[in-house]
């Protein structure tokens, strides 16, 4: 293949932090890889371990979960539950052999532009060291 | 040695209890290795109750099992109490339901039976060298004998002990009303996960095959979460088709999300009785995958499943505290 890699993520962005950290990015015009793919929920602890599988399934080469910081949850704790959640389903996956660069999860709040941009870079340059990732994707059924 | 005379008396005791419904315990199986559940509804049934080697089911399981029909106008739902034999890692599936409320205490009376360990028939035959109809074993000094049709044969315990047993730490049970026999000694201590260390040795791409190959031999019978008995959900997403989570396909990327998503739901709940790995008719080794997970689990936030009644559920809980060295 002559063409460059370029990885396919998928980001769970939290509504109150994460999502308007990634929009203060935009609108402060800090440019930032475009490989993601941005899914916004309400809170990370929204994000059940299966969405990950899931996104594996469909073609993502790494998965980014992001909320706000500890102690800042919106709904007062749903990030505790997701970091403890996040942790295990993290953990599993290493266990049968994804690698642990396509799997991160991070604290962005509303006001790090700038450090979203860093979180987005380091995720994407991982990803594309980790290289295309296609044996975990859903046959797809010709029918 | 165990006294059947005495497990009998007690279960005709219990089962001649107002308050309770039916008591659960092992018979002889019809065929060889089998024991089968035995459900005592009348004293006269309780002469069949066996507890030796070979019974190696979770009767836990039935506690959730049980199907709640509904109860026709102007008749009460039977609220009495079940009551069931519990190995120690039974009683620790027991423990588990009371920390979730799957059960409530006063639903059941636990009859603890300290367990010497549990035959793995697949190692007897091993050894054996041919399918045997094992028809009776028992515990004697220290040794399991196992009945077979032509004589007894004497076997040493840690030749024919489940994996689940020759790392047990808790023979005896951890929750009971009426305690059946003599608690017996833990042979272990701590548990040092060595299977779950060999595979963590190798790289991710070793790891990857591994359980590729593994998992693509799984034909997605369900077995390990019909026997398991911490799989309860009346609407288990492997059921569920709107949203379907996991495609019914058996494909080698279904199977992987099915695995993963079984053991993960068992996260910080497992309390490993090993029954999953027992009844897999392909034998998938899912004991290392939910024992990677306790690891884990034991690791990150130092908790056991099914020791502690008012314990809080590991995943519906959190300190403010826990590790968060992987984020970004």
């Amino acid at each position: 293949m002559s063409e460059k890699f370029e990885p396919n993520i998928v980001a769970f962005l939290c509504n109150w932090c994460s999502y308007a950290g990634a929009d203060l990015a935009g609108t402060s015009r800090i440019q930032y890889p475009a490989n993601l793919k941005i899914i916004r929920v309400m809170c990370t602890g929204r994000v059940n371990p299966l969405f990950i599988v899931n996104a594996f399934q469909q073609g993502a080469d790494g998965v980014l979960v992001s909320g706000c910081h500890p102690g800042d949850c919106h709904y007062m704790e749903g990030n505790y539950y997701a970091r403890r959640r996040f942790s295990l389903i993290r953990e599993l996956l290493e266990y049968i052999g994804i690698d642990p660069r396509r799997i991160h999860m991070s604290w962005v709040s509303a006001s790090e532009g700038a450090k979203w941009k860093d979180v987005v870079e380091k995720v994407v340059a991982e990803a594309r060291e980790a290289g295309p990732f296609d044996q975990f994707r859903r046959n797809k059924i010709n029918w | 040695m165990v006294d059947l005379e005495n497990l009998r008396t007690i279960a005709k005791e219990t089962i001649s209890r107002e308050d309770v419904k039916y008591f659960i315990g092992w018979r002889e199986g019809t065929y060889g290795f089998s024991v089968s559940p035995h459900f005592v509804r009348e004293p006269a049934e309780a002469d069949k109750l066996i507890f030796s080697p070979l019974c190696s089911n979770n009767l836990a399981t039935y506690l959730t099992l049980a199907e709640k029909l509904p109860v026709p106008r102007g008749q009460e739902p039977d609220t009495r109490k079940v009551a069931l034999m519990v190995k120690g890692c039974d009683s620790r599936a027991v423990v588990q339901l009371l920390v979730e409320r799957g059960i409530e205490r006063e639903q059941v009376v636990v009859i603890g039976c300290p367990c010497q360990g549990v035959i793995d028939t697949k190692k007897v035959e091993q050894l054996l060298g041919q399918p045997e109809n094992v028809v009776r074993a028992r515990w004697e000094k220290g040794k399991i004998i196992c009945q077979l049709p032509d004589g007894e044969k004497e076997f040493i315990k840690e030749e024919v002990l489940a994996q689940k047993c020759l790392k047990c730490r808790y023979p005896n049970p951890v929750i009971y009303d009426i305690l059946f026999g003599e608690k017996v000694e833990p042979w272990c201590q701590e548990e040092d996960f060595q299977e779950v260390k060999e595979i963590e040795g190798l790289t991710l791409q070793e790891r990857w095959d591994y359980w590729q190959e593994k998992f693509s031999s799984c034909i997605r019978c369900y077995s390990c979460r019909n026997v398991c008995p911490l799989c309860y959900c009346e609407d288990c997403i492997l059921d569920r088709l709107n949203p379907t989570w996991i495609n019914r396909s058996v494909n080698i990327s279904e199977n992987t999300a099915f695995q993963l998503s079984r053991a993960f739901h068992l996260a910080g709940r497992c309390i490993e009785c090993g029954e999953c790995e027992r009844v897999c008719p392909v034998n998938i080794p899912l004991m290392k995958l939910n024992k990677k997970l306790s690891k884990a689990v034991k690791e990150m936030f130092d908790f056991e499943p099914g020791l502690d009644p008012e314990a809080k559920p590991l995943q519906a809980s959190y300190r403010p505290d826990d590790k968060e060295d992987f984020i970004l």
